[in-house]
């Protein structure tokens, strides 16, 4: 069970990292033009990203607070006993970091809600760019401690 | 008196809140994952088993700045001249986390 729901975990967080990315680019780069493929990344209406942006960062959230515990009962204690401090150091990161995103959401809201105030536009891809990093990072060190074991040739 | 005007408010005190929480590990819940045990508020671990903070530490989190935010409501000024607040503190107590778990890169 809790690999299907480590897969489920990714997989959201593979949609979520997508989705929120193309938000975070069309907020931080945008363009008006739609002309060649990168103009058309950047154009896109990135206040429909929102709400889906949310629930799927809420999920991905819940769906790691439920395969939490099989983590630090089996894989953070094997860490431990293998002395790599650092993977579990860029764990507690990821944890902090994501539940720090947490807190964002009602603003992230908040500044994309339709009509988007100009004035707020700064703030908007600040807290868009904040997330999308938190997401990048939580992503990639989930995808190196899955794959501890193969890289560290244990 | 809209909610939303707290949102950035809420951001920041939200992060404030969680680091004082992890740093002084007060957790509103404990769960013992070998038991599959919930304690109320900050429990040591349990049949020599780990305890989990992170899910108390959110709740501390969540209701410390539902807190601050109801309460400041009827004082918090315009939305615009403050709403920096909401992603500034975040960011730097992001930042406060790398000092904080530095002694796990420096075995």
């Amino acid at each position: 069970m809790t690999t299907f729901l480590l897969i489920i975990h990714t997989l959201v967080a593979v949609a979520l990292l997508g989705s929120l990315t193309h938000q975070a680019v069309a907020a931080c780069w945008p363009s008006a033009s739609k002309a060649g493929f990168v103009a058309s990344y950047r154009s896109v209406s990135a206040a429909r990203f929102t709400n889906v942006n949310i629930a799927l960062y809420v999920t991905m959230l819940v769906l790691g607070g439920v395969i939490y515990p099989a983590y630090r009962v089996g894989v953070r204690t094997y860490l431990e006993s293998a002395r790599l401090y650092s993977s579990v150091g860029y764990f507690e990161m990821k944890e902090q970091f994501v539940t720090i995103g947490l807190g964002l959401l009602p603003l992230f809201w908040l500044l994309w809600r339709q009509p988007l105030e100009k004035d707020l536009q700064f703030a908007r891809a600040a807290t868009t760019f904040l997330l999308c990093f938190i997401v990048w990072f939580s992503f990639i060190v989930g995808h190196l401690l899955v794959n501890v074991r193969g890289l560290f040739g244990l | 008196m809209k909610i939303e005007r707290a949102f950035p408010l809420f951001a920041a005190a939200f992060a404030v809140i969680y680091v004082i929480a992890v740093e002084y590990n007060l957790a509103l819940v404990t769960y013992h994952p070998k038991l599959k045990e919930w304690g109320f508020l900050t429990e040591q671990p349990k049949a020599g088993g780990p305890a989990m903070y992170w899910y108390g530490w959110i709740l501390t989190a969540t209701l410390g700045a539902g807190v601050v935010s109801l309460a400041a409501l009827p004082i918090l000024p315009r939305l615009k001249s403050f709403v920096w607040i909401g992603w500034v503190i975040p960011l730097l107590v992001m930042a406060s986390f790398l000092y904080f778990l530095r002694t796990f890169f420096l075995h």
